[in-house]
């Protein structure tokens, strides 16, 4: 607390949510709302929450805070013409065999890794969530740095850090991004023929460039250096 | 190599901007695209709707027509 001001503008209040002295990455949307909007979203906020005290559906504190991000999100990227990795082709490779029979890749920018196998961003070992965070403009320059995960790694052995969105669920439950056990029941379920060895996961919030030019391409070799059939894609 | 992808709707905006070919969308908040914690069941069929869109020859945004809910 020592770090807030005595008086605080609405837009400050706003901006504290995202990287600032209440920084809580569920709630950092609010930076993009105006200061009426942000009113209109604390008084739903508070309504719901009287509800759930009255024995209403926690759920709707959650849809409440659903809809705003929705809504902020919108328009986060400004005129979508200017949007600088914007394609207007939508190229599409055809599947050559059934599910039953291919080989799938996971890729996902979670965040998450195996525990022993941290990839020690900016060279510093067990780097907090907290910090990463605080250092997220320097993830948002940076070279990524890919993860493999096998897919038989117990859950248990799977760690998060990603400094760009809230990861208390990704934590609790790996699934939520990454979904291995689920990929490994589907094999055995006889839904998918195969698995890659390795799933992979890096940090989103890097040079967005640089993965459009080098990494791509990089990765889709990797794909089928492990002849995969295709990629599942999960995106924070 | 072909691919399809899970977003939430926050970002549902994405595929179509950068020209992804096979997309779900799904009504979840930021940092549980395939669902709640412990809701395995959720997750699951999220999964199955994106797998069975890589079978499209052409490109393809759905969005995940059941919301969010708590495990």
């Amino acid at each position: 607390m020592a770090d807030i001001a005595p008086t605080e503008s609405i837009e400050e209040l706003r901006n504290s949510f995202a990287y600032g002295s209440r920084s809580d990455l569920n709630f950092k949307f609010t930076r993009d709302l105006s200061d009426r909007e942000f009113g209109d979203f604390l008084s739903a906020m508070f309504a719901a929450t009287a509800r759930v005290a009255d024995g209403g559906d926690p759920l709707d504190v959650v849809n409440v805070a659903y809809e705003w991000q929705v809504q902020a999100y919108a328009g986060h990227l400004g005129d979508p013409d200017k949007f600088p990795h914007r394609k207007t082709d939508t190229p599409l490779t055809v599947m050559t065999k059934p599910l039953t029979e291919a080989k799938i890749m996971l890729l996902t920018s979670s965040g998450h890794f195996v525990d022993g196998d941290d990839p020690e961003p900016f060279g510093e070992t067990n780097m907090s969530q907290t910090e990463a965070e605080t250092r997220i403009v320097e993830f948002v320059k940076s070279e990524a740095t890919l993860s493999a995960i096998p897919v038989d790694t117990p859950t248990d052995k799977i760690r998060v850090r990603h400094g760009g969105y809230p990861v208390q669920a990704a934590a609790m439950d790996p699934q939520v991004v990454l979904p291995l056990e689920h990929l490994c029941s589907l094999v055995a379920d006889g839904a998918i023929g195969s698995l890659a060895e390795n799933a992979y996961s890096f940090v989103g919030a890097t040079a967005q460039g640089h993965i459009k030019r080098t990494y791509g391409p990089t990765w889709a070799q990797l794909a089928k250096d492990q002849g995969a059939d295709a990629v599942l894609l999960v995106p924070i | 190599m072909p691919t399809v992808s899970v977003y939430v709707k926050s970002f549902g905006h994405i595929p179509e901007l950068m020209g992804l070919s096979r997309s779900v969308i799904t009504q979840h908040p930021m940092g549980r695209p395939l669902g709640a914690p412990g809701d395995g069941e959720r997750q699951r069929a999220v999964i199955n709707m994106a797998l069975g869109l890589l079978a499209n020859s052409d490109p393809t945004i759905v969005e995940f027509p059941e919301p969010y809910r708590l495990a």
